[in-house]
């Protein structure tokens, strides 16, 4: 008995240490994450005018947001910025990691720092450049298509705002020009830690280049494409600011480009309606859980059926 | 050695006290320094201007924190009721409606010395009456007022075969059905180009020669049965329908572009806007005239100086805005950033009611631009006004751009408000 005690007690004090040491975290959680999580679903209950004052309505701004179609219409939007964005990106930035995986590539420093400007250029500038591209009448993305001679294929002259998907492909390119670099890097160093003997020995057994990409590097890279499919799907919710700065907050005459994000704020800066703004919050974060769920349950999977 | 060395600075260090003394003693007669914030946003607040105040009024600094028209008006939202609050908050003319309804977070400048009501009678009524609350207390001073008139291109006009000279050409259209009329002759002629920039700024250039807007007098919602909205919403929508005006939004690097191209015939321009196409469209210089508007009276735009009640140096910032506002200021806003004056009495200023501006082929922009707001009707400004503006304005960027008919974006425009405002 006495024994066991004196096992059990130093051990309960390491705990308590321990938790003073990373209490830190916990306490500026806390106050930054937690607690406005909170306040966010508490708001989201009431009729909320920060000059006119509040009144409890209970569950109705989620009643009304179950029968918003421009709700479910920037849901739509949100995916589909997402996939226009993510797939691309993924395909492009495994073909840039390879590239620069080659060991006899000159300058890999240069290349690889060029590769991360985007990613530290504000995404302010980078929509006000990228609408000056897709601009109706002068953008160059149209005069490129008609020097290309799209127009008689009966391309010519796109809304790059007005119309739906045309809007989804200008702003997921704002959104793959600034993730490229970073994705790129991400998918180098994972690249960089396969064995090289798994691809002496593909090249021993006479398989090309390609095939060795195919069957050595992809597969090996299968935790570091689930990794970037959850960071990136739980970034794609939250795409905010390209549409904003693209084309207002409204998100186009009829609601083309409104995400999520963007549909919350909407509610709050035009609207002045807080409490329906928190009830897209808790929405956007359910769909967040929802979907990390998702993609959690299926890494599971895929790694089960690895080992 | 060392003692004397320390005398020395002993002595030093008393002549030093003395000098500072000497420096503070009259200084400490004076108010203590002070910082006045100022929340604001676009060009209200001029920075030469500012600059020239502090210089007359050492120990102030003012500190302009310039956010967009609708961030501005939501930072305010939140601050009013705190005690984080600017000293001067500037509240556009879309927002008045909503922010004049909160007397408890709004200083009355009536109740400051000297009283807001003796300085009543220098400006425009009408704009006055805007940042009044219903129960009486003036809440803001009007810093400028749109105007608006018919900025259009003589070269243009003249390949056309239609007059050029601005009287001629305000003849041209004295209602909006010949403006658009005339439009369609335009394009008829000149195949790819636009009569009007963007059709949708009709909208507002009606909408404000109304008597009524979207709230009736006594502050009910008005919007879905007042003829002069339908009747905006139809003269811009047969606009667009006839191809006069083109797709991209104002303001865009696309629109700066065809100002520059000469693409647009003729733009919808409040007195502010001058100054842009000035700025981004440099070459076009001499290219242009002014007529008046269809209908004459016209206005778009407009802000105004508040102090919220929990101001930290509220009689500074009064100080502050009475300068700001006076005649002389809005003079030398007017004279180099072409925001027109709410000060009546600089309408017949030959600076100011004769200005006339070589840019635009010497048009008389004083004369037209106080004509216009001289003529615009009051009407009550509501607490939605912003959201309604907008909403509407995406149906009728859905007509432009043929997704609807006018008919069905109008009544999707009734419900989407509808929807939102409940």
């Amino acid at each position: 008995m006495a024994s066991k005690r004196s096992t059990i007690a130093p051990k309960h004090k390491g705990d308590k240490w321990g938790l003073l040491y990373v209490s830190p975290f916990f306490v500026i959680f806390g106050i930054f994450g937690l607690l406005p999580i909170l306040f966010t679903v508490y708001v989201s209950f009431f009729h909320w005018d920060p000059l006119a004052g509040h009144n409890f309505i209970g569950l109705e701004n989620f009643r009304n947001l179950f029968t918003d179609p421009y709700f479910y219409r920037a849901v739509r939007n949100t995916f589909s910025i997402f996939l226009i964005s993510f797939l691309p990106q993924t395909v492009l930035a495994l073909l840039l990691a390879n590239f620069l995986a080659n060991p006899h590539l000159k300058g890999k420093v240069f290349w690889r720092t060029v590769l991360l400007v985007p990613w530290v250029t504000s995404i302010l500038s980078v929509a006000i450049i990228f609408s000056e591209l897709f601009g109706q009448n002068y953008g160059m993305v149209n005069v490129a298509m008609r020097y290309l001679g799209l127009s008689h294929l009966g391309i010519h002259n796109i809304n790059w705002v007005g119309q739906t998907i045309p809007s989804h492909i200008a702003i997921a390119s704002m959104i793959i020009y600034r993730n490229l670099g970073y994705a790129s890097l991400i998918y180098l160093a994972s690249m960089l830690a396969i064995p090289r003997d798994l691809y002496e020995s593909a090249s021993l057994d006479g398989a090309s280049k390609l095939q060795q990409f195919r069957y050595v590097t992809i597969p090996q890279l299968k935790n570091t494409l689930t990794f970037m499919l959850i960071v990136g799907t739980i970034g794609g919710l939250q795409t905010f600011l390209e549409p904003l700065t693209y084309g207002g907050v409204q998100g186009g005459d009829s609601r083309q480009f409104s995400t999520l994000a963007l549909y919350l704020y909407e509610q709050i800066i035009i609207n002045n309606k807080l409490g329906y703004a928190a009830a897209i919050g808790v929405a956007i974060t359910i769909l967040t859980v929802i979907i990390s769920g998702v993609n959690f349950f299926v890494t599971r999977r895929i790694s089960g059926s690895d080992s | 050695m060392v003692r004397a060395k320390l005398a020395k600075y002993w002595v030093a260090g008393v002549a030093v006290l003395s000098l500072l003394g000497g420096v503070i003693a009259p200084n400490s007669q004076a108010a203590a320094p002070i910082t006045l914030s100022i929340w604001t946003y676009g060009n209200v607040i001029d920075p030469v201007l500012v600059a020239q105040y502090e210089k007359l009024h050492p120990g102030i600094t003012i500190v302009a924190k310039k956010s967009d028209l609708d961030g501005n008006a939501q930072a305010l939202r939140y601050a009013l009721p705190s005690s984080a609050v600017p000293d001067i908050a500037a509240i556009e003319i879309s927002y008045m409606g909503e922010f004049r309804n909160y007397t408890q977070y709004l200083t009355d400048l009536a109740t400051l010395t000297p009283s807001a009501s003796t300085l009543k009678a220098n400006y425009l009524s009408w704009r006055w009456n805007d940042m009044v609350a219903d129960s009486g207390q003036v809440l803001g001073i009007p810093t400028d007022v749109g105007g608006l008139a018919v900025a259009y291109r003589v070269d243009l006009f003249k390949k056309a075969g239609l007059p050029t000279a601005p009287a001629a050409v305000s003849a041209l259209w004295p209602t909006w059905d010949q403006y658009i009329a005339t439009g369609k002759k335009y394009v008829a002629k000149e195949k790819g180009k636009a009569f009007i920039d963007i059709a949708q700024t009709i909208y507002t250039a009606v909408v404000n020669q109304g008597s009524q807007k979207y709230y009736d007098n006594s502050g009910n919602l008005v919007y879905s049965s007042n003829p002069n909205i339908q009747a905006a919403f139809n003269y811009t929508a047969a606009a667009s329908q006839a191809g006069l005006g083109t797709n991209v939004a104002q303001y865009s690097p696309d629109w700066n572009v065809g100002l520059n191209k000469g693409l647009y015939a003729t733009v919808l321009a409040p007195a502010w806007m001058l100054e842009y196409i000035k700025q981004y469209a440099p070459k076009t210089a001499g290219l242009w005239n002014i007529a008046t508007l269809p209908g004459s009276a016209g206005n778009q735009g407009g802000s105004a100086l508040t102090i919220p009640t929990h101001a930290a140096h509220p009689q500074e910032a009064w100080d502050f805005i009475r300068w700001y506002t006076s005649a002389a200021q809005q003079k030398f806003e007017f004279i180099h950033n072409l925001t027109f004056p709410t000060v009546t009495a600089l309408y017949s200023d030959p600076a100011v009611g004769g200005l006339k501006d070589s840019f635009f082929n010497n048009a008389p922009v004083g004369k037209i631009y106080s004509d216009s707001v001289n003529a615009v009707q009051p009407f009550e400004l509501g607490k939605k006004d912003r959201l309604i503006d907008s909403t509407i304005g995406q149906a009728l960027s859905r007509v432009q751009l043929g997704k609807q008919l006018p008919q069905a974006a109008w009544t999707q425009a009734m419900s989407d408000i509808n929807r939102a405002i409940n």
